[in-house]
């Protein structure tokens, strides 16, 4: 029995976390949102693009202009979700220098701008800084939670404990081939909500998007999801409220991403660019909330 | 008085108050009309899982106030309904809030052990324990003279309950051993930090016999500790705070359970015929969800191919009558003088002659045996990645031959080295797709390739070309390469008339090749395993393919799973660089991780200049050309030569994997040698096919 822990002066102190119960910061918002029947924005970047101080003035600029959510993308040498906009942006990241201990910069500056703030990451990055670690200094900077596209409740035994530690959601992808015993499954590990990818591929922009969306976001809400966002292919304003109408989040990267790059895929002028994220998530974020008024 | 001594005393002083209302002869009396216990020994250790006890928890004297549990029953229920193996109730009122009411609505509620857990130093305590209908009581060493620890612990027995018996220290192991304990708890808290210490864990358990229950008792919160105490032997847990404070207590019994299953599963005996997701703590799937459904998938036929006759027959006949199998085994005579010279070992030097297949290396083993697959699947185009383009050749003959439509991701960087393998599979009607993206080497080509399948996946197959990757690839892939050393054990004995090598030699990029002549050999320790590395220019250089040495590889996840991974602090993948286009890998396949870390295998390097040095013996001592890859294998024939001597085995037989030829080589042997001028090499370069850029 755990007697001898005791410390002399008999309070508790230097114990292990237990479970931290505290709400989950995404349903928190999403329950206030349900309220005023409008759906989520989610804008995804990748942090330390164009440069580190560029990426906290962008964050900064997509919570202003009325991104509910930010998705910081911690950039990865080998990321196989992502398409060539996200790819070259996360290159460009990692070529100026980006450090994983920087990110919680840009999770405060979320905080402070409003917004809640998630961290988008494959899993060897986390893996290697170390889970517990990390879900402590995210928390501590004022994290909501984690997007794991490779990482699959099957193998996310250590940071569900962590998560659940620290009182962080753990949101996991779907597609439209799983089946419904994975949709079981994930929503089950699942805490904030689910993200249901619009189309099996990689994220980027798409002329179209085509119905299986909607089905994936009824099957996964069938399978005891309580709130699923649509992402992976979702650009446009128009395409933002298609999705907004029966999804609870709209998730938009490669087109805010894209804002910040010229034609030729180089880093435009910042004030050109930030200019244009501004629009661009103004424009997405009006659309999504307004879609079903 | 110390906290244990407190605790005792409250104990005894409340059973005194529960005397004056019932004596010790009722309690008996009682006792004599209770079902019989269970015998929790039975419970508590399994061949395929690692028991959970699962803890009905209030308070603790270290955290306070943890659970409010009104109703213990209804919780025991859960705790059994996600498969815990025992429910352990705390009886202790004062710091820990429990009470026998506890106890008696667990008992009314479930089938399994229940476990009474207290401050328990009297007989009295022990009988009532058996009169609420526990199986199992706890006996803390620490608060027993031996004396009382041996006549409580008879007592329990005589009731036919089992005890708990707590220990803390090697002093108090072998008090608890010699009082008759069958059941020993360790509690290994490092009291500094109070988080498990799974080195002081094994420290403790190490030495006791089989035929004691070993129970891991303090720490356990989730998985992660689990696995930790499962991987140092204990053969079951307890559980408290963990799920006693879970939100949903039968998911977090369940995911113990499972954690417990995997673990076991993943240490399975014999080597050989492991199956994965897990070798050890490697293997797994680090992959999208949106691969799960296409692994699943693939899982399922291979097991249906697997018990299909049919499909052995086929397989057996393609190998025989296409790939020319089986591929010879050759002794070496003249190249064992050469190794005689350079190291003074007198061997005997067989080798496996992978090289003479079709399409000149072991890869299209395992392309026909996937493409078999794939017409199963009912899929109709294949998609692989190649590096040194040997897989991609393999894979394009194969498509060919058996009309799939296939496209070969290759990296720049390796192209380019090997531009007369990227025309070879243009002529053989795949599409060839230069990755200009990351280092462009073969990790890109991979990327690509999983991209590509994420997207297609529906009518595609991603033909892996070695024992990495997701499950099922490891294990599947090395089944359809161990071919190699099945048929090399049965010619050095029908050909030669030698029951067993004294040492497999092979490389090691992926694994594939190492693996396959290696399965055949894992389980005899009279054969020595030996595995080289790409070492570039040396593991101090920074440029090299060595996942093993110390101070390169570290524990990572990378392009599906688990394994070494050379990795910058940051987690980000570094690049690397052999000679060897088809060894230069960030990753190795997840089995060779675990048979380094069990010590099977023993795994070293040789650098480019050792690899050719070896290319260039084997060509002038035996008319033959082994690939670059294969080299490194050669060379390492030298070094395992040299570590047998170490060993003590004389004259040793030594079976070399030639895993493919060298005539893709020679635009790169003709340069290393001067036998190629700057420009005219570069004028090959310039002429070799390369792909088209995606």
């Amino acid at each position: 029995m755990d007697v001898d822990t005791v410390p002399a002066n008999g309070t508790p102190t230097g114990q292990p976390l237990g479970i931290a119960h505290a709400p989950s910061p995404c349903r928190t918002l999403f329950d206030r949102f349900k309220a005023q029947d409008k759906p989520a924005f989610i804008g995804y970047l990748p942090f330390g693009f164009p440069t580190m101080d560029l990426s906290l003035e962008a964050f900064r600029t997509m919570v202003d202009n009325g991104c509910d959510i930010v998705e910081i993308g911690l950039p990865y040498s080998d990321p196989v979700m992502d398409g060539p906009v996200i790819q070259a942006a996360s290159q460009i990241a990692l070529r100026n220098g980006e450090r994983i201990h920087d990110v919680f910069k840009a999770v405060e500056t979320v905080a402070e701008a409003g917004g809640v703030p998630l961290i988008m990451s494959y899993w060897n990055l986390i893996f290697h800084y170390g889970v517990e670690r990390f879900a402590a200094d995210f928390a501590n900077a004022g994290g909501a939670g984690l997007i794991t596209p490779d990482l699959i409740p099957d193998e996310a035994g250590e940071w569900i404990e962590a998560s659940d530690r620290h009182g962080l959601d753990r949101i996991f992808l779907v597609s439209p081939d799983s089946t419904d015993e994975r949709l079981r499954i994930v929503a089950r590990n699942a805490r904030g909500f689910v993200y249901a990818a619009s189309r099996m591929g990689v994220t980027g922009e798409r002329a179209t998007i085509n119905a299986s969306p909607q089905r994936l976001v009824e099957r996964t809400r069938a399978a005891d999801a309580e709130n699923v966002c649509v992402g992976i292919g979702v650009s446009t304003p128009e395409q933002g409220a298609t999705v907004g109408k029966y999804a609870d989040g709209v998730i938009v990267g490669s087109a805010l991403v894209h804002t910040l790059l010229d034609t030729d895929g180089d880093v435009k002028d910042p004030v050109q660019g930030m200019g244009a994220l501004a629009n661009t998530t103004s424009a997405l974020a009006d659309a999504i909330h307004g879609c079903r008024r | 008085m110390s906290v244990l001594d407190e605790l005792v005393a409250g104990a005894q002083h409340d059973q005194r108050a529960r005397e004056q209302a019932t004596t010790l002869a009722q309690l008996k009396e009682q006792a004599a009309t209770m079902p019989a216990p269970l015998d929790a020994t039975r419970w508590l250790k399994r061949p395929d899982a690692i028991p959970v006890i699962a803890e009905i928890k209030r308070a603790s004297p270290s955290k306070g106030h943890l659970a409010d549990i009104p109703d213990p029953g209804a919780l025991a229920a859960q705790y059994a309904a996600g498969g815990a193996s025992a429910i352990s109730v705390l009886t202790e009122e004062q710091r820990f809030h429990g009470s026998l009411d506890d106890l008696d609505a667990v008992r009314a509620n479930v089938d399994i052990p229940v476990l009474r857990k207290d401050f328990i130093t009297t007989d009295y305590q022990v009988w009532e324990a058996r009169a609420h209908g526990a199986d199992l009581i706890l006996l803390i060493v620490a608060a027993l003279a031996d004396d009382d620890l041996r006549r409580l612990l008879d007592l329990t027995h005589d009731l036919g309950m089992t005890a708990l018996v707590e220990t803390h220290t090697v002093e108090e192991i072998d008090r608890a051993r010699a009082a008759g304990a069958k059941v020993i708890g360790i509690n290994a808290r490092n009291l500094k930090d109070l988080r498990v210490d799974v080195g002081k864990y094994r420290e403790l358990a190490d030495g006791l016999p089989d035929d004691v229950v070993k129970v891991a008792e303090s720490g356990v919160f989730g998985s992660v500790e689990l696995e930790d105490y499962a991987r140092a032997g204990a053969d079951a847990v307890l559980v408290g705070e963990g799920v006693a404070t879970a939100d949903d207590h039968v998911l977090a019994v369940q995911r113990l359970v499972k954690a417990g299953a995997t673990v076991k599963a993943s240490e399975q005996t014999p080597l050989s015929e492991h199956e994965g997701p897990y070798f050890g703590q490697y293997g797994g799937r680090f992959v999208p969800e949106a691969l799960v459904s296409a692994l699943d998938e693939l899982e399922r036929v291979y097991e249906d191919a697997k018990r299909d006759p049919e499909f052995h027959r086929e397989l057996a006949r393609l190998n025989q009558q296409y790939v020319g199998r089986p591929s010879p085994l050759t002794e070496a005579p003249r190249f064992a003088a050469r190794l005689k010279e350079k190291t003074g070992v007198e061997a005997r030097v067989f080798l496996k002659r992978e090289d003479l297949n079709h399409t000149g290396a072991h890869k299209i083993n395992n392309a026909i045996g996937q493409a078999l697959l794939v017409k199963r699947m009912g899929k109709t185009r294949v998609i692989a990645e190649t590096g040194a383009g040997q897989h991609g050749v393999a894979t394009a003959t194969v498509c060919a031959m058996m009309g799939l439509k296939c496209r070969i991701y290759m990296g720049q960087v390796d192209a380019r080295r090997q531009a007369l393998n990227v025309a070879r599979m243009r002529m053989l009607g795949a599409e060839v797709v230069e990755v200009t993206l990351g280092d462009r080497i073969l990790k890109d080509a991979i990327n690509e390739a999983l991209r590509d399948w994420v997207t297609n996946v529906e009518d595609t197959h991603y033909l892996l070309g070695t024992v990495a990757g997701p499950h099922p690839f490891p294990a599947m892939v090395r089944d359809f390469q161990k071919i190699i050393g099945e048929e090399a054990k049965q010619q050095l004995n029908d050909w030669y008339g030698i029951d067993h090598p004294d040492a497999v030699v092979a490389c090691v990029g992926g694994g594939s090749n190492a693996i396959g002549v290696m399965n055949a050999f894992l389980d005899d320790e009279r054969v020595n395993l030996y595995g080289y590395e790409a070492g570039g220019d040396g593991p101090e250089s920074g440029r090299h393919a060595i996942r093993f040495a110390p101070g390169t590889g570290e524990l990572g996840m990378f392009q599906g799973a688990k394994s070494y991974l050379l990795e910058n602090s940051e987690g980000q993948t570094l690049d690397t660089y052999s000679i060897s286009a088809g060894l230069d890998y960030a990753s190795v396949g997840p089995e060779h991780a675990w048979l380094k870390d069990i010590g099977r295998v023993r795994y070293s390097w040789a650098t480019d200049g050792e690899a050719m040095a070896a290319f260039k013996d084997l060509c002038e001592t035996e008319g033959i050309i082994p690939a670059i890859e294969s080299s490194h294998a050669v060379a390492g024939a030298y070094k395992a030569a040299l570590d047998l001597k170490e060993r003590g085995v004389e004259h040793p037989v030594m079976i070399v994997n030639i895993s493919g030829r060298g005539d893709k080589d020679m635009n790169t042997a003709g340069k290393w040698f001067g036998y190629l001028t700057d420009e005219q090499s570069k004028a090959l370069e310039a002429n070799g096919a390369q792909g088209n850029n995606a």
